[in-house]
């Protein structure tokens, strides 16, 4: 069988989106909440940490943004496999951040969605533009 | 960078970007070692080689292929499963191993005829077996035999065979991790897509970067049976040369161990639309997540829950009575890659101990990434250390434990640390419920042996006190822990059998009705 060709090379050949970290200008509550909600994820998920950098990319906006739909109690399209494999590790996430996080529930939907977005670029920064991991710009699998 | 210099490798200063001291409020911008890169020279690596890598980790776990390495015999005698992948065919791959036995004739005349005459020898004494694989060795590779062409013409002749090649040379690569990403290419190149499995289930998956150490494989299949989902291959510990042929019709790739298997599953999602979901087979809470996920991704959550309720009332007693016993004691988490950060959080949470360090062989930068940001502030991680750099760690950090290969296990015994074997196991299977309950069990047996204080007497000159000779585990273990721990009638030590794994080949599983015949529950 021929090896198989690269179709979304330009994707893979991506460009730094943050530059320093996306939550250092935030007020301290958000800060704190934005660590608590960080801690979670690096202690217990592995989806962050996809060996490329386009896909991490992927991941996080994918579950995060998953995440952000089920807290605030909107439809999540799992339409196609790979869409609801985002899902099933959002699902989980807003479990623990409900158990973790009493607090969500009196934030409006706005407030989780600003929150959840900031955190979605605090994860960038942290396992994509700011990661000192040299095999995240490598094009091939 | 909180860079960490050990004290006698100041005459490689290339090797402090290897070793970082994870600080207060450092993350994975400011706190990184470098990784999987060619190592320095002067260091002794504990690295295995990339042939190594592709064979030893990943193809010969298969269980019903002639596995033959095209080199020197001392190739294969390296690589001759001494790591404990069983398998249920009666451990075929085990018993047997193959090699061309190059010699220097054949690499000054050629080996092509040598390998073609080993081949078909091979296929003639195993006539059931109608499979194989086959390892190109540096020898090999330098004098450009032409494998695949081999291959080609013995399956032409012998019909009803079937070779895979896998060109991994000794020198592909910085470590075994360059066999890892070789054989995992070559076989969706060559292999997938080959063959129609036959489908009995609407939950289809490929269990994929999972080995069968001890078992491993078999404890976590069974839980996959009972919820109903059919495990159409595993790559590739106890797994099946043909199954491994159609993995491009499951439906979900569940990854295990992601350092070794995570290319062909990322060449899956990409070439074949079928997802990867990483999960953790070890440890109760990332198990019962594990399980939750499948469960969630085919829509049959219900099925997990149950297993993960009988599972967890079983053995958690016996899991927590280790815990109380094991509460703050220093480990030293120093496998080959993956487990590093498998265990590291897993460990810490469920089992009391704190992890002190974490060191990879062959792993990658993001496999650190994984490591360090499960471990607490102040572990130590180190990339492809080397010994003396061990030893100065286990002088420096005075570990309880450490969970390691066997020669770095070896020199920890020397210095009277106990070691466990992260790669092979002592007595596994440690993933599952009652697995985790094993591993506890072999860290409790190896921290409070006795062994190791009457290792330490100097019987020429020390004073022997004679009315302290005699000391148990429990006696080590259970001194200036509460009462109510002590004699606590709700935790209960291991109470397994020796075997955990020999009946779940006899066992049968409840059969639900799928949703349509022969229709798929995923496409949605």
């Amino acid at each position: 069988m021929a090896n198989h060709k690269i179709k979304n090379m330009a994707e893979r050949k991506y460009q730094k989106v943050y530059t320093s970290n996306p939550v250092a200008d935030a007020d301290p509550l958000t800060k704190e909440r934005i660590a608590v909600l960080e801690h979670y994820i690096m202690k217990n998920c592995l989806w962050q940490f996809n060996s490329r950098g386009w896909d991490r990319r992927k991941q996080n906006a994918g579950i995060l943004g998953k995440t952000a739909q089920l807290l605030c109690g909107e439809p999540v399209d799992v339409s196609v496999p790979l869409e609801k494999c985002y899902w099933v590790d959002a699902v989980m996430l807003e479990r623990a951040y409900r158990k973790l996080c009493p607090w969500l529930a009196d934030l409006s939907k706005d407030d989780i969605k600003a929150l959840m977005q900031l955190l979605n670029a605090r994860m960038d920064w942290l396992t994509i533009d700011g990661s000192l991991n040299q095999e995240l710009t490598v094009v091939n699998y | 960078m909180p860079y960490h210099e050990f004290e006698v490798s100041k005459v490689i200063p290339e090797r402090k970007q290897h070793a970082v001291m994870k600080g207060a409020g450092e993350d994975l911008t400011s706190c990184l070692p470098l990784g999987y890169l060619n190592t320095i020279p002067g260091s002794i690596s504990e690295r295995g080689c990339a042939y190594c890598g592709a064979k030893h980790v990943i193809g010969t776990p298969m269980k019903d292929v002639i596995h033959i390495s095209h080199g020197p015999v001392g190739c294969t005698y390296d690589t001759w499963q001494t790591k404990r992948y069983i398998s249920d065919n009666d451990n075929f791959q085990l018993k047997y191993t193959f090699a061309t036995d190059v010699k220097e004739k054949h690499i000054v005349f050629g080996a092509e005829k040598l390998l073609k005459q080993n081949i078909v020898e091979a296929f003639k004494a195993f006539p059931d077996t109608k499979r194989m694989t086959i390892y190109q060795t540096c020898a090999t590779a330098l004098i450009g035999d032409d494998i695949d062409a081999i291959a080609q013409e013995v399956m032409e002749e012998m019909p009803g065979t079937d070779i895979f090649v896998c060109n991994s040379p000794g020198f592909a690569g910085p470590s075994q991790s360059g066999g890892h990403h070789k054989i995992n290419i070559a076989w969706i190149n060559q292999k997938v897509g080959t063959l129609e499995p036959e489908i009995t289930s609407d939950y289809v998956i490929n269990y994929v970067g999972e080995y069968n150490i001890q078992g491993d494989q078999e404890v976590m299949t069974d839980y996959f049976k009972r919820m109903g989902i059919q495990v159409l291959s595993t790559f590739t510990g106890n797994g099946s040369y043909d199954d491994l042929r159609g993995m491009h019709r499951a439906h979900l790739n569940v990854l295990e161990c992601a350092r070794s298997a995570e290319y062909i599953c990322d060449e899956l999602r990409e070439r074949y639309g079928i997802p990867r979901l990483d999960i953790d087979g070890f440890g109760f809470k990332p198990l019962a997540d594990s399980l939750r996920k499948i469960g969630l991704f085919f829509g049959i959550e219900e099925r997990a829950e149950a297993i993960i309720q009988e599972e967890i009332a079983r053995w958690q007693p016996e899991l927590d009575w280790y815990k109380e016993r094991l509460r703050g004691k220093k480990v030293c988490l120093w496998p080959g890659g993956s487990k590093l950060w498998h265990w590291a959080h897993a460990i810490q949470e469920e089992m009391g101990v704190k992890v002190v360090s974490v060191y990879t062989k062959f792993g990658h930068q993001g496999d650190m990434e994984k490591g360090v940001s499960r471990c607490g502030e102040g572990a130590l991680a180190i990339d492809d250390p080397n010994e003396l750099e061990g030893l100065e760690a286990l002088d420096m950090l005075k570990p309880d434990v450490i969970f390691t290969g066997k020669r770095p296990g070896e020199m920890a015994k020397k210095v009277n640390v106990p070691y466990l074997n992260a790669h092979a196991y002592h007595n596994g299977p440690y993933k599952g419920f009652e697995g985790w309950v094993r591993f506890a069990r072999d860290i409790y047996n190896a921290i409070h042996s006795p062994i190791h204080k009457l290792s330490l007497i100097d019987i020429s000159k020390d004073e022997i006190d004679a009315g302290k000779g005699f000391q148990t585990r429990r006696m080590i273990s259970d001194e200036g822990l509460p009462e109510e721990i002590r004699k606590s009638t709700e935790l209960r030590e291991y109470t397994g059998k020796y075997d955990s794994v020999s009946a779940l080949r006899e066992k049968t599983y409840p059969e639900f009705p799928r949703a349509e015949a022969g229709t798929e529950a995923v496409a949605e």
